[in-house]
């Protein structure tokens, strides 16, 4: 899964999410879910495939992404 | 092998060595001695010699009363210089009594013996409760009562934080949050790095209720037991916007204590890719973080355990190890220190990559605490600093909710206030300083008495 971004009205949902990129169910991390960036620009956040990214890319959708999604360790003890 | 020489030399070049206003140098005092070569760029140093306080003492012992005579037949002249490491102990016995020379001494390097990974504990959190006021902050009313404080980490074993702290603490189960698919409920999870950070976190802000968010926790193939995704952190900071967002925008406070980072750049996008997370403010989550900060939170996050004494084996960053959110101009980043005072050889040292002015300050790490991690390893990496710094900003809060003194201004006021370190001003090892409650307890009082 890769991570992107989109632009919504507030308060959208996943159903919403899906309708207006054309994606399914299986595309998305449905566990991960919708996540309100920042709310009052409409900023969310989803997990999808790397072929949905793909896709979206190839069919101009409009959306931000893939953004890299690093590995985060404790930073202690020192090793 | 560097050497001190200690000559004799006629009394009047004594006198000359001895006068501020005149300028000996090293080849006034010597031309040369066998087998050592005179450092040019020492000035020489006039040394008194000690003499017995009371006429009848002994000429030759120091354990008495001494007065000390800087008389130009008295003292003496020191020069530096180096002899062969195969001829250390032919010259040092040999040199004495040749040329004006009375003895030669080893010059050892001087430094300070750093805090690194495998040191024990210094001191313990007493110490640290000591140096954080904790008594002078609880009489002025500010023991993060009513306050709110996140910690993101691997999760909270509160019967064992409120053990080692000997009382009682609140986790706050309704607004804890969990990634997808973790088991455990909030303050349940094992012994490990998150109840180091809640039980520093508490040494200030006793009463604070703590959030468990347990974001390190997230499963995923491929990831071990105990690290996560920053997309994991992105869903968590858009929970912590939910609970700010209930709160009644009059007493709003909520601290989030983020002891965690990424090491390495393997895992991102090359600074310049438009996906990148170390270098790009543009980011999901260097946003997110941007928004809980200006909605009202005071967000803290450790600078990293990549200090160049005695990096962690992790770090894999060529340079400005501190990077993405942990170099957020609107976080505090948390370098660490010993309770002496001594930054820690692993703490990461700056500029960051989103902002050059990296770590902002440091707390206190390194100490014996939780015993998160055994009997007798400390509290260590700025991954206890961190909470060590949350906390007291939590017990800030207390009394000054985000309506009443903006993250923005608290983060001015803490790095005002620190205790300047290192170069004189800014430097990139303690950033601003040492975090000083004295400082900050005094700063309130006089915005306190300049609002009545």
């Amino acid at each position: 899964m890769v991570l992107i971004t989109v632009r919504l009205t507030r308060g959208a949902t996943m159903d919403l999410a899906l309708r207006k990129l054309s994606l399914t169910k299986e595309d998305v991390d449905l566990g991960y879910g919708l996540i309100p960036l920042d709310p009052d620009k409409g900023t969310y956040g989803m997990r999808v495939t790397p072929e949905a990214a793909r896709k979206l890319a190839d069919d101009g959708r409009d959306f931000e992404g893939p953004w890299s999604d690093p590995r985060i360790e404790p930073f202690g003890p020192p090793r | 092998m560097r050497v001190l020489i200690q000559l004799r030399p006629s009394p009047d070049l004594v006198a000359a060595v001895a006068d501020p206003t005149m300028t000996a140098t090293t080849s006034d005092v010597s031309d040369g001695l066998p087998g050592v070569v005179l450092d040019q760029s020492y000035i020489p140093v006039a040394v008194p010699r000690p003499m017995p306080a009371s006429p009848t003492g002994d000429p030759l012992s120091l354990n008495q009363p001494l007065i000390y005579s800087m008389a130009p037949d008295e003292a003496s002249v020191v020069l530096r210089g180096e002899v062969s490491d195969d001829e250390v102990s032919t010259r040092m016995s040999l040199l004495p009594g040749r040329r004006d020379v009375v003895a030669v001494y080893a010059d050892p390097v001087i430094e300070t013996s750093l805090t690194c990974g495998g040191t024990p504990p210094v001191g313990d959190w007493h110490d640290v409760e000591r140096l954080l006021r904790v008594a002078e902050l609880r009489a002025e009313g500010l023991d993060g009562s009513g306050v709110t404080l996140a910690v993101t980490d691997t999760g909270i074993n509160a019967a064992h934080v409120a053990r080692r702290l000997g009382r009682g603490l609140t986790v706050d189960q309704e607004r804890s949050w969990t990634p997808p698919g973790v088991p455990g409920g909030a303050g349940e999870f094992a012994v490990d790095h998150g109840s180091m950070c809640a039980f520093d976190a508490l040494i200030s802000a006793p009463q604070a209720s703590l959030i468990d968010i347990p974001v390190l926790l997230s499963r995923r193939p491929g990831g071990s037991a105990l690290d996560g995704l920053l997309s994991d952190a992105v869903a968590a900071f858009a929970h912590l916007r939910a609970v700010l967002d209930a709160q009644p925008a009059a007493t709003r406070s909520l601290v989030v204590s983020n002891s965690w980072g990424s090491f390495s750049p393997r895992w991102d996008f090359a600074p310049g890719h438009p996906g990148n997370y170390s270098d790009n403010p543009a980011h999901p989550f260097n946003l997110i973080v941007g928004s809980l900060a200006e909605a009202g939170a005071d967000l803290l996050f450790a600078a990293g355990n990549c200090g160049r004494d005695c990096p962690d084996g992790r770090c894999a960053y060529p340079d400005r190890s501190i990077t993405g959110a942990n170099s957020h101009a609107k976080v505090l980043s948390i370098g660490g220190v010993d309770v002496n005072g001594e930054r820690v050889g692993y703490s990461s040292q700056g500029p960051g990559r989103l902002t050059q002015r990296k770590p902002d300050f440091c707390a206190y790490t390194h100490f014996a605490g939780s015993r998160a991690f055994g009997e007798n390893s400390p509290d260590s990496g700025t991954s206890a600093a961190c909470p060590v710094a949350a906390g007291l900003v939590a017990a800030i809060r207390t009394q000054w909710p985000a309506a009443r003194l903006s993250p923005a201004a608290l983060r001015t006021l803490l790095r005002r206030s620190a205790d300047d370190r290192g170069e004189l001003g800014y430097d990139y090892d303690y950033g601003y300083g040492i975090v000083d409650a004295a400082g900050i307890i005094g700063a309130l009082r006089s915005r306190a008495n300049r609002a009545a």
